[in-house]
């Protein structure tokens, strides 16, 4: 078993809220990406038998969700937005910035295992382009230095 | 393929709506969708994810129309008729729109048609030829899906036994998926991913082998889904269609075959819609069953016992042999020393005319067509035969409010009524009850599923009637009559003793009593249980107690392709007076001998009182409840004649093996359960030298010297008259004793064996079909965890299953789906012969299971 007692007890509880046993797809995974930091097939099979749903389901609606990661990351998933907002704004050059920084590629993880590196579609947060999610905190009118700074905070906490 | 342009509204509207459309005012039923209502009126909307049969989804956008007062295009399928609405199906602004689907659709398909295999009847060529253009702005890279590490021509993946799938070549309808989900309820197949990278594929870590998987390849728009078996063989437009239906399933589900004339071949099977029975879905059974025809094991020429030994012999020199031996055997010691057993799954003039030939050449009333069931009634009159001979309607399962299902594995016996059992609750909400032995298929969209101890229907039916009086709800039906003919004095004493919960008991009843619309199905698990009579009777004080004939249909559902045919054509050994009076006036003759029944056959060749039999497509030696019994029978024979498509155990102690023709090489008419006539057409000459039943039986009875028929119009008038001849027996006014059978207690350390169809297969035959054999090609025991834990077996063990009768080994799978007490074995496998565990006398079997160790 991958999931923890803790896990399965609140994907029951959510489960029992909806009055549609399908409603409970999304927290359920949910659930489960949070403690384990990522989604895979075994996991879908574990959910599936929990709440009673074809694994099928489960895989199906997790897919769709390109927020949660179906490989393991690092411990601070820095997704980058590269639509036309943050584009503009130069996006590929704060990748490319990041990907220095980290001595990584786009789509790797650091060798300490603390960071991952992706891009992803718009977050709706054009205004304040370019921008970044770290977990789930935004970053935004990022900079040389702003970056910096984060980073440099991150690996502080270590 | 288009789908057909039949009108479906939705039952029960009688209100009305009127629109316009292409100038053209009409009325239709409130609740049809413009795609319909179109299509009703001949006007053709092109689609790819519209499907008759499923929920619409919208998905394609390709069935775009233009309505007034709506500023953008909308999908027809999706979209409901209203008054006032004013359609245009072909205006320039519709056809813009088409346009631009197709050029949207074909943004990432591969355009591969040359190589694509459904070239030629796919839905997206011939929609871009009638409504695309020539060029495309999209002048990018095409979005390619690769498996990584699968080596494959075009990028092909293999997602099921027979089923190939081409990503790349995907245009997202959904139907598959929809298909899979919503008609048949299984899971193995999703659309995974988002957007662009959207993508069909078997679910994680498992096989899309679910019994009706090849469905999803005929309505695949594309060539997306394409099947082993027919792939790559040939092109569509060089195949003819034969219309032919299912010899394995007795609802006769309508198939077409797919025929290259020259090459005398076919080269696939698939629906041929028709609602009243089909729904044009068709189970993998009927859909790849036609490959046992072209099996290359086909007995080729006629064989003759010499010295100990059979060889090969022309028809002329079999026939002679035979007739020489049976004429003998007949004058010299009487005719009750010949019997003769035909298939239920034979044409009506197949049966009609082996009929004639035991009761007027032989001059014997040994004639039977149920091999496979123990301690047969003789004649029609009995509670089991009233119940088993009522009137039911395919198509009314769908209206149905409440649904029982009694003692029958549904979706192993009859897949067409399982689909519509599950259609009645997905688009009807119809309550289903589940009401047997072990766990069955539609469990998971049953309202309750109760599941009794082996051996306890009768008990359980029983219990039922008496909740329902309990009740009040059994009004007319004298109380103390209910107790005494039941034998319990309350519904909770026949709970207790079929181990069921009365709460359960008395919910079944409450939804029976309160249904507008039953539909009550007992199926094989009734037929073949040695007290089909006390269960015969326990229905029809069901149907007394409820006044189910009142208020929809119940029935003991025939299992064959022709059961009824063979009924209907008289071929049960004791016909009654009046039936037989009926044959005696066409005849001019009708034996004086006294009937026997295939048990009681059996019994006299055992012991010698019976010198000659003649088995007409059947093999009693796999299929009869009693293996070495039935062995033992035939061997003692002085004569025995099979006539079969295969070599098998039986035609290994015949004297003269003749090459029976399968239904696919010759015209035939068969009955289905609801009473249907239907013909099918051959697909191709008969193979090597076989010959159709009936043509073989007319020679042999020419031989004998007693020929049958002056031609085919004597034959059609004399059948034509026996089918008048009404066998339907009405339900019985008052309510009749149920015999409870004292249950045998289960012999120390075993389980009860329930025997039945692999949902792949049908019967001894289908593992000559290569496809079917993909799916399951071995004999099983399907257990608990529970028991395959005590058992300390795991799935690639195997088990040794021991009766008294003899044993068998076989390799385990676990089951969610089946309880502690049971095991459940399929008995299509020639190789682990299951009816050599199962005796005759006994009503539950019981075996000892024991894990085999290397």
């Amino acid at each position: 078993m991958i999931l923890t007692a803790e896990s399965i007890k609140q994907i029951k509880e959510s489960a029992a809220r909806y009055p549609h046993r399908k409603s409970a797809i999304l927290p359920a995974i949910t659930i489960a990406y949070r403690q384990v930091g990522h989604l895979n097939d075994d996991i879908y099979r574990e959910i599936s038998k929990i709440i009673n749903i074809p694994q099928s389901e489960i895989a199906e609606a997790a897919t769709f969700y390109t927020l949660f990661p179906k490989q393991p990351v690092g411990k601070y998933l820095i997704q980058v937005c590269h639509n036309i907002s943050c584009a503009l704004m130069g996006a590929d050059s704060l990748v490319e910035y990041l990907e220095h920084k980290l001595a990584i590629k786009k789509g790797e993880t650091t060798k300490d295992n603390l960071f991952t590196l992706i891009s992803v579609e718009c977050l709706g947060s054009c205004a304040t382009a370019p921008m970044m999610q770290i977990n789930q905190d935004f970053h935004e009118n990022l900079t040389p230095a702003k970056v910096d700074k984060i980073l440099a905070d991150l690996k502080a906490k270590g | 393929m288009a789908d057909s342009t039949k009108i479906e509204t939705p039952a029960r509207t009688v209100e009305t709506v009127t629109f316009t459309i292409n100038g053209r005012t009409a009325t239709v039923a409130k609740g049809t969708t413009v795609l319909q209502a179109a299509h009703g009126l001949g006007i053709t909307i092109p689609s790819f994810c519209w499907h008759p049969k499923l929920k619409p989804v919208g998905a394609c956008r390709m069935c775009y129309v233009e309505i007034e007062k709506m500023p953008k295009l909308q999908v027809s399928c999706a979209t409901e008729v209203t008054n006032g609405m004013v359609v245009f199906t072909e205006s320039d602004k519709v056809k813009q729109g088409r346009r631009a689907i197709i050029e949207f659709t074909l943004l990432n398909h591969p355009l591969d048609c040359p190589t694509c295999d459904k070239g030629g009847e796919c839905d997206l060529q011939n929609l871009t030829f009638a409504h695309g253009y020539d060029d495309s702005r999209f002048a990018f890279q095409k979005l390619r899906k690769i498996e990584a590490g699968v080596p494959s021509t075009f990028d092909d993946i293999k997602i099921g036994p027979e089923i190939v799938l081409n990503r790349n070549r995907c245009i997202l309808c959904y139907k598959c998926v929809r298909a899979n989900k919503e008609a048949f309820g299984e899971y193995d197949l999703g659309a995974f991913e988002r957007g662009n990278h959207t993508e069909i594929n078997a679910a994680p870590g498992q096989q899309v082998d679910n019994p009706f998987s090849g469905n999803l390849v005929e309505i695949c728009p594309v060539g997306a889904l394409t099947n082993t078996d027919w792939r790559y063989k040939i092109r569509v437009w060089l195949t003819d269609q034969k219309a032919s239906i299912c010899p394995f399933t007795s609802s006769g589900t309508n198939i077409q075959f797919y025929v290259e004339r020259h090459k005398n071949r076919i080269f696939r099977t698939t629906g041929r819609r028709n609602d009243a029975i089909d729904d044009g879905w068709l189970s993998d059974v009927t859909r790849y069953g036609y490959q046992i025809i072209q099996s290359p094991d086909r007995l080729k020429t006629p064989l003759i016992k010499k010295n100990g030994k059979q060889v090969p012999a022309t028809w002329d020199e079999a026939l002679a042999v035979a007739a020489a031996r049976l004429t003998e055997i007949r004058d010299k010691k009487g005719c009750v020393c010949v019997g003769g057993l035909a298939s239920p799954s034979l044409d009506n003039a197949s049966l009609y005319t082996f009929n004639k030939f035991m009761r007027v050449a032989m001059e014997s009333n040994n004639v039977d067509y149920r091999t496979e069931y123990r301690r047969l009634p003789s004649s029609l009159d009995n509670p089991y035969d009233i119940a088993a001979s009522q009137a039911f309607t395919i198509a009314d399962i769908d209206e149905s409010d409440v649904i029982v299902v009694i003692g029958s594995d549904l979706v192993r016996e009859h897949p067409n009524e399982y689909l519509r059992v599950r259609k009645a609750e997905q688009f009807n909400r119809s309550k289903v009850f589940l009401l047997n032995p072990l766990s069955t298929k539609p469990s998971d969209v049953a309202a309750l599923e109760l599941v009794h101890k082996p051996g306890a229907e009768e008990i359980a039916i029983s219990a039922i009637c008496l909740a329902a009086m309990e009740s009040g709800w059994a009004s007319g039906v004298n109380a103390d009559d209910l107790k005494s003919k039941t034998g319990f004095k309350k519904a909770a004493d026949a709970a207790g003793a079929c181990g069921l919960d009365l709460i359960e008991i008395q919910a079944v009843a409450r939804a029976i009593a309160e249904g507008k619309k039953i539909t009550i199905i007992a199926g094989e698990l009734v037929t073949r249980s040695r007290e089909r009579e006390a269960i015969g009777a326990a229905l029809c004080n069901l149907n007394r107690v409820f006044g189910v004939d009142g208020k929809g249909q119940m029935a003991i559902l025939a299992r064959h392709a022709n059961s009824v045919g063979a009924a209907r054509l008289g071929l049960t050994p004791d016909l009654g007076a009046g039936f037989a009076g009926a044959l005696k006036s066409i005849w001019g003759q009708y034996p004086e001998t006294p009937p026997q029944n295939t048990d009681a056959m059996l019994a006299a060749a055992r012991k010698e009182e019976l010198d000659a039999m003649i088995l007409v497509g059947v093999n009693p030696v796999m299929i009869y409840p009693d293996r070495e019994f039935a062995r033992e029978a035939l061997d003692k024979l002085d004569f025995l004649i099979a006539c079969d498509l295969f070599e098998t155990e039986t035609t290994q102690l015949a004297d003269v093996v003749l090459p029976l023709a399968g239904w696919a090489e010759y015209r035939g008419e068969y009955f289905n359960l609801e009473g249907r006539l239907q013909s099918a057409e051959p697909g191709i000459a008969p193979l090597n030298e076989a010959r159709p039943a009936h043509q073989i039986l007319e020679s042999l009875a020419e031989q004998c010297g007693s020929p049958l028929f002056a031609g085919m119009d004597q034959r059609n008038a004399e059948m034509e008259k026996i089918l008048k001849v009404d066998i339907r027996r009405p339900w019985p006014t008052g309510l009749i004793e149920v015999k409870p059978q004292p249950q045998e207690t289960a012999p120390e350390r075993t389980v009860a064996l329930i025997m039945g169809d692999d949902p792949h297969h049908s019967g001894y035959l289908t593992e000559k079909a290569p496809s079917l054999v993909g799916f399951c090609g071995e004999a099983y025991a399907e257990l608990s965890p529970e028991l395959a834990a005590k058992l300390k077996v795991g799935a690639g063990d195997s088990v040794r299953l021991e009766a008294a009768t003899g044993k068998i080994i076989v390799p385990v799978r676990v089951s969610e789906h089946i309880d502690n007490d049971v095991v459940f074995v399929p008995r299509n496998f020639m190789a682990a012969p299951v009816n050599s565990l199962v005796s005759r006398k006994q009503r539950v079997d019981w075996v000892k299971i024991s894990k085999v160790s290397d």
